[in-house]
């Protein structure tokens, strides 16, 4: 009986385990692992949506040679619901292609491609109409137009995620045609569909007309949380406005306020090149399928076809050390052979890839992009030449701007009071922290003390006059000293939001030695002023540390690019630092001249009798002195006697802008 | 009933009388300012030269055997950073003694710093943060102005005092320097001719003594009187006050002076800054020093001579010795075979003897038997 059971009872054979197992599909496993996507939680997971939309978009308005004009619309649709809206001019999407973008995971364009792009892998819109799917159960809508004469196309779609197939919800499964027109007009404002149809009033860079030809807008109704700061959708438009100043964006947010960030130039980004991959970057695994994937009949035209930078000499030097004959057909090539000769490939001399195919952001455009967003007297950029990784082609471009007033100075009371409102943060002082970039806890304190505002007081808890007592504490404060660096990380024109400390830039920015460069720094920190840093790495497969493609992995080519860009602006950085500590000692020569002049003039008139007359008169004659004495501090005091911060012998070299903030509003001066 | 109404006096202080003198002091000031006023109108920096008073710029007169300040000068410009306020302070400081000798006063330099201390209008500044940024600048202007201090109506604290048959006449009051007790007469900081003169000397030497208990000993027990010599102290350094007094009594009324000073190397120093000058007061060496003074004690083998117990030896260390190999270094004592055989011995004998260490064979055997002994044996080291 039981006792004389020798082995516990099973629970389960391995035919009823065999039972169970089955195909899971794509999208189940990515529905139930959000998190490698970015939909980890409703704050991401609202960012990380709008980020897919507006990649795709650009990308597309890029691709079609497009000047980009896009509209974000945020509109709050429930408790931890939005119902968030993208559009943009580009070339639109054929009928057939839409439900497929749309409502399959790993469907895309970019995937069997190496080009330089925002989007790399084809998940990433699919993934926001899924995620929007499973927490709110409504689906993604899209109406695209390729052209005012043609018909525009609207579907509802859902992702079916057992089978990773698009369900069209409606137009009996087949989605609506709309007619071109005016009577497309009134079919879109009768069923309520969303659309832009024409362009707000041009600016000097539009080349754009009235009407909007073209386009697609997609609109995902989703759970998340909408704040402000720090990881928010606006910072996210803002930053991307920085790397892209071509692009034009219209924002409204959840309050229903409008924001634009204008290009500021009208020129499209040379169009990058696709590539075919490097023989260095494959693995043996891929080695493998590619071989039985080609079309080419001998080894020697698989190796000249399928890659970059072999050409028929180095096919026969490859195949000569695998020890394979250049005629033999790669689809009998055995597992072992394969194995030789991806060996063989590691070991011949093979030219590095042609870096044409990545299209940079550029100096002048970098300086627009951070002069149209960020304050600053000082900015400056450096983009590197192309290296490479693994066989990928990439290369860093770095922007720097100095100066300026804090993020804190800048903050209206509405807009304080209605951040402290949304606020989570459990003090005031973590509130400053999260919210604003660029803080550091030495500059907090000093806003709170300022303030006498007590260390425990909750955000969200404070009186109507403790709020104006802390704003304007912000205002005061000049943060210069306390101020961390402020970083942004851009990959492939996309600003990277989360995890900064995983990310190759942050590191390399906080490895960097800024003090020689006339900055403040602790070890292991970034450093400190008024400095907002730009990074970008450009290149045909960015190298993510993780699927969720927030941060770059620090391999040593890379590493490498990022410090000796990093290098290159903090030179420039510290001539301009050099060369207004310079401008401000003449100026303050000659202030202790002048304090001493006065004093010299009573003595000696003491001595001499003179009376007042005379006295001034001696006065006088001192001055004009002092003044040929000082005469350099003189060549830079403008007719309003206050100082220019204008370079007098200094010669920054190129790409470097300096703003003189003070007089006449915002005057630029360039030294190109 | 008559009113006694006293009117208060309704005239301002009574006329000041310039001394000739303080006439050529105001001139030097002056034209310390016309250099000013001069530069102004002709557009260019003012400057003012300033002996420098470093030990570079001191030599040793081997003829005149004294310490001599050289010709090196310092430019100091009011259009220079790093000089601007230490021109414009000297210029103030020259305001402040022309102040002085119009108004017939003197005052200290404390007095002085106080007086020209105030904010510069329009800046937090002031003129003088502490007295030692004023000190050195006063000095910069006697050297500057070719003056002393005292003309320029500055004085010192008091220090040292002094008795004997000698009568003098001190701002006008007659002092009989054998009438003045236990304390004897306190020499005063400034004790130039037009303050202090003298009336009536019998005195034929003087004697001269590092500390004010010694010079009490010598006191009571009327040295002075039996040997008929002006008893004086310096209290340890001397001060400028002293100084003048000794070179005034030996080149006006022709006494010779002799020193009795403690047995270690500080004891040398004070000598040789009797008997050459000062590096310091480089530029006031030739009113004050005095090249024939001589050197009484105490000597090195005078632990021997007068039969000292070791109870009464201080020894010498590390400061003493390099002090004293520093001092048979100074150009004055290096090519004096005596003194290099008198420091020598000191060394050898690796203790120091203060003048006191006398009293442990009788309290009063210094002014009994060895400074009448070193007179009369006329062994001296000069």
């Amino acid at each position: 009986m039981a006792e004389n059971d020798k082995h516990p009872r099973r629970r389960a054979t391995a035919e009823s385990m065999a039972a169970t197992q089955r195909d899971i599909s794509v999208s189940e496993f990515f529905a139930k692992n959000r998190h490698l996507l970015g939909f980890d939680n409703p704050r991401k997971a609202l960012l990380t949506a709008v980020k897919e939309a507006v990649d795709n978009s650009l990308d597309a308005c890029e691709e079609a040679g497009i000047i980009p004009e896009l509209w974000v619309h945020m509109e709050a649709a429930g408790t931890n619901r939005f119902k968030v809206g993208i559009q943009d001019n580009g070339p639109g999407i054929v009928r057939k292609q839409i439900p497929l973008i749309f409502g399959k995971l790993l469907y895309g364009s970019k995937f069997h491609r190496l080009r330089m792009s925002r989007g790399q892998q084809g998940i990433g819109i699919s993934a926001a109409g899924m995620y929007g799917m499973l927490t709110t159960g409504k689906p993604v809508k899209i109406i695209s137009i390729t052209s005012l004469k043609k018909p525009a196309h609207y579907f509802e779609i859902q992702i079916d995620t057992k089978r990773n197939q698009p369900e069209i919800v409606n137009g009996r499964g087949e989605g609506e045609e709309i007619p071109s027109g005016d009577k497309g007009q009134r079919y879109i404002a009768e069923h309520g569909i969303e659309w832009v149809s024409h362009y707000p009033t041009p600016d000097e860079h539009s080349p754009h007309h009235k009407e909007v030809r073209s386009g697609t807008r997609v609109t995902i109704e989703l759970e998340g949380r909408y704040v402000r700061g720090r990881g928010s959708v606006d910072d996210y438009l803002e930053q991307t406005a920085i790397a892209n100043p071509h692009v034009t964006i219209h924002y409204i947010d959840p309050d229903n306020h409008e924001t634009t960030y204008a290009r500021s130039t009208g020129q499209l980004p040379p169009e990058p090149r696709e590539i075919k991959p490097h023989p260095y970057g494959i693995e043996l695994g891929r080695l493998v399928t590619m071989l039985k994937d080609t079309t080419g009949g001998t080894m020697a035209q698989f190796l000249t076809d399928s890659f970059s930078r072999v050409s028929p000499g180095v096919a026969k030097q490859i195949c000569d050390a695998a020890k394979i004959s250049t005629r033999a057909n790669p689809k009998r090539i055995g597992r072992q052979e394969a194995d030789a000769l991806y060996q063989a490939i590691q070991n011949t001399k093979i030219s590095a890839p042609a870096t044409d195919c990545i299209s940079p952001i550029g100096e002048p455009l970098i300086l627009k992009g951070l002069h149209q967003q960020v304050p600053g007297e000082f900015f400056c950029a450096a983009t590197r030449p192309p290296a490479v990784y693994r066989g990928n082609p990439f290369l860093i471009e770095v922007g720097l701007a100095y100066g300026g007033s804090s993020p804190t100075q800048k903050v209206s009371l509405e807009t304080l009071t209605d951040l402290l409102s949304e606020s989570d943060a459990r003090s005031v002082r973590q509130f400053l922290l999260t919210t604003f970039d660029g803080i550091g806890a030495a500059g907090a304190e000093r806003i709170m003390a300022e303030a006498r505002m007590g260390a425990r007081q909750s955000p969200s808890k404070l009186k109507k006059e403790e709020i104006a007592l802390l704003h304007g504490a912000m205002k005061n404060v000049n943060l210069s000293e306390g101020q961390s660096m402020q970083v942004l990380r851009y990959a492939n024109r996309v600003p990277l939001q989360f995890q900064p400390a995983a990310c190759a830039i942050t590191q390399s920015v906080i490895a960097n030695n800024w003090r020689s460069y006339g900055l403040s720094q602790s070890r292991g920190q970034l450093p400190s002023g008024p400095v907002t840093i730009m990074v970008h790495m450009a290149s045909v497969w960015v190298p993510f540390t993780s699927e969720s493609k927030e941060a770059i992995a620090s391999y040593p080519e890379v590493t490498k690019e990022l410090r000796l860009g990093l290098q290159a602006v903090g030179r420039k950085l510290a001539m301009y630092l050099n060369q207004r500590k310079r401008v401000q000692q003449e100026g303050e020569r000659r202030e202790i001249f002048l304090r001493y002049l006065g004093e010299v003039a009573t003595a000696v008139s003491s001595i001499k009798g003179y009376g007042e007359g005379k006295k001034k008169d001696l006065y006088g004659q001192l001055l004009d002195v002092a003044k040929r004495k000082t005469a350099v501090a003189d060549t830079q005091l403008d007719d309003r006697g206050r100082k220019k911060a204008e370079p007098v012998a200094e010669d920054f070299g190129e790409n470097v802008l300096i703003v003189d903030v003070e007089q006449h509003g915002q005057e630029n001066k360039e030294t190109v | 009933m008559a009113r006694k109404t006293k009117k208060p006096s309704e005239s301002a202080a009574p006329a000041v009388q310039l001394t000739a003198k303080d006439k050529k002091t105001l001139g030097s000031i002056q034209s310390l300012a016309d250099e000013v006023v001069q530069s102004a109108d002709r557009g260019r920096a003012p400057h003012v030269e300033i002996p420098s008073r470093s030990l570079s710029n001191v030599r040793f007169n081997q003829s005149k055997r004294i310490i001599e300040m050289g010709s090196g000068t310092n430019r100091r410009e009011l259009f220079n950073l790093n000089q601007a306020k230490s021109y414009m302070q000297t210029l103030l400081v020259g305001s402040g003694a022309k102040q002085l000798i119009d108004q017939g006063k003197t005052t200290s330099i404390r007095g002085l710093f106080y007086l020209l201390k105030h904010t510069i209008p329009g800046t937090g500044e002031e003129t003088f943060a502490t007295q030692d940024e004023c000190d050195p600048i006063i000095e910069d202007v006697e050297v500057a102005l070719d003056s002393m201090r005292e003309e320029l109506h500055l004085y010192a604290k008091n220090a040292g005092a002094m008795v004997g048959p000698i009568t003098l006449i001190d701002s006008g009051d007659e002092i009989d320097c054998s009438r003045m007790g236990s304390g004897g007469y306190s020499i005063p900081s400034i004790v130039e001719p037009e303050i202090v003169q003298y009336k009536k000397n019998t005195a034929r030497f003087v004697l001269h003594v590092e500390k004010d208990t010694v010079w009490r000993r010598f006191n009571e027990d009327k040295f002075w009187r039996k040997h008929n010599c002006i008893l004086t102290h310096g209290g340890g350094q001397p001060p400028r006050g002293v100084r003048r007094m000794l070179h005034r009594l030996h080149y006006e009324l022709k006494l010779p002076v002799y020193c009795l000073l403690d047995n270690d190397p500080w004891g040398y120093y004070i000598y040789s800054v009797i008997k050459q000058g000062s590096i310091n007061l480089a530029y006031e060496s030739r009113r004050m020093a005095i090249p024939a003074a001589r050197f009484l004690g105490l000597r090195s083998n005078d632990y021997v001579r007068c039969q000292l117990t070791p109870s009464v030896q201080i020894k010498l260390n590390e400061q003493d010795i390099k002090r004293a190999k520093q001092i048979a270094q100074y150009p004055w004592f290096a090519s004096k075979k005596p003194w290099q055989r008198e420091i020598e011995m000191m060394l050898r004998n690796g203790f120091k003897l203060e003048v006191e260490a006398l009293i442990s064979k009788d309290v009063s055997y210094v002014t009994e038997q060895y400074a009448p002994a070193r007179l009369a044996e006329e062994n001296f080291l000069d």
